[in-house]
């Protein structure tokens, strides 16, 4: 490969970190954050907003929902199996407590059209941009 | 109630017959009396799960179902489960009990009759 006059090494260093991530954003197996819990977030034309919150198990009283502004608050807790002892795992892969995430969705999002519904362990919230102020055309007074 | 994240008036969901299988994150715990099985599977309704015996072999199965179209932004993608565990010979297959909720999969298998303490009849002389 010919070189450009204005080669560096660290320009190539920042190109291959880039491939890197690409590569590890196709492989979507382990979340791109390390944040709990993850999320998809998808926008439609027409204005809506779905965040679907992958938190299976969570207890549904402690499951709880905020919005203000633009952001979204989610907040739940999975609780340990109750009464028995650590020493009695022969396994333990699953992660436990209390978890707080919170997303700016970039819209202002209208706080009375919010629903979410919790089916197989997958919270889906729907939500509502606040439409934009039409532009209006004011009448000059001679 | 939403639905979902589909494209409006397509085609709403499809089935995985492609997807890829993970194994749950699971949870595995002894009592008194037997074993406690924990899997995580979210996404996972209760009408395609599948638990089976064979043999000593326990194996569970869950089917996702995922919106048609690709989210804007994508932090997990669910994909189908299946997991197998070896039974010891000290549990009784034919007594195991399985429930599902909110995606997350309990299994308990009891110990046999024969392992679990058991107070043995006097008869009389």
């Amino acid at each position: 490969m010919a070189r450009q006059p204005n080669w560096s090494p660290w320009q190539e260093v920042r190109r291959l970190q880039r491939d890197l991530e690409h590569l590890f954003e196709r492989g979507n197996l382990a979340p791109r954050e390390s944040e709990y819990p993850p999320v998809n977030v998808t926008h439609t034309p027409d204005g809506l907003i779905f965040v679907e919150v992958m938190c299976p198990g969570a207890d549904k009283g402690t499951l709880e929902l905020t919005v203000a502004g633009d952001t979204l608050t989610i907040k739940g807790e999975r609780k340990p199996e109750e009464g028995v002892a650590d020493t009695r795992y022969r396994r333990r892969q699953r992660p436990m407590g209390p978890f707080t995430r919170t997303m700016r969705l970039g819209d202002r999002i209208d706080t009375d059209a919010v629903q979410a519904t919790y089916a197989h362990g997958i919270l889906l919230v729907q939500l509502a941009r606040v439409p934009e102020a039409t532009p209006k055309r004011i009448a000059i007074r001679s | 109630m939403p639905t979902g994240p589909h494209d409006p008036g397509g085609s709403r969901l499809r089935d995985d017959e492609d997807a890829r299988t993970v194994i749950p994150a699971t949870d595995v715990f002894e009592t008194e009396t037997g074993f406690t099985i924990v899997a995580d599977m979210p996404g996972v309704a209760p009408e395609r799960l599948e638990v089976t015996t064979e043999g000593d072999a326990l194996t569970i199965r869950g089917r996702v179902t995922r919106a048609s179209r690709p989210p804007d932004h994508r932090e997990f993608e669910l994909a189908d489960y299946a997991q197998t565990f070896t039974l010891t010979d000290d549990v009784d297959p034919a007594r195991i009990r399985a429930a599902l909720k909110d995606g997350v999969l309990r299994i308990t298998v009891p110990k046999s009759a024969t392992i679990q303490p058991r107070r043995i009849e006097i008869d009389p002389a």
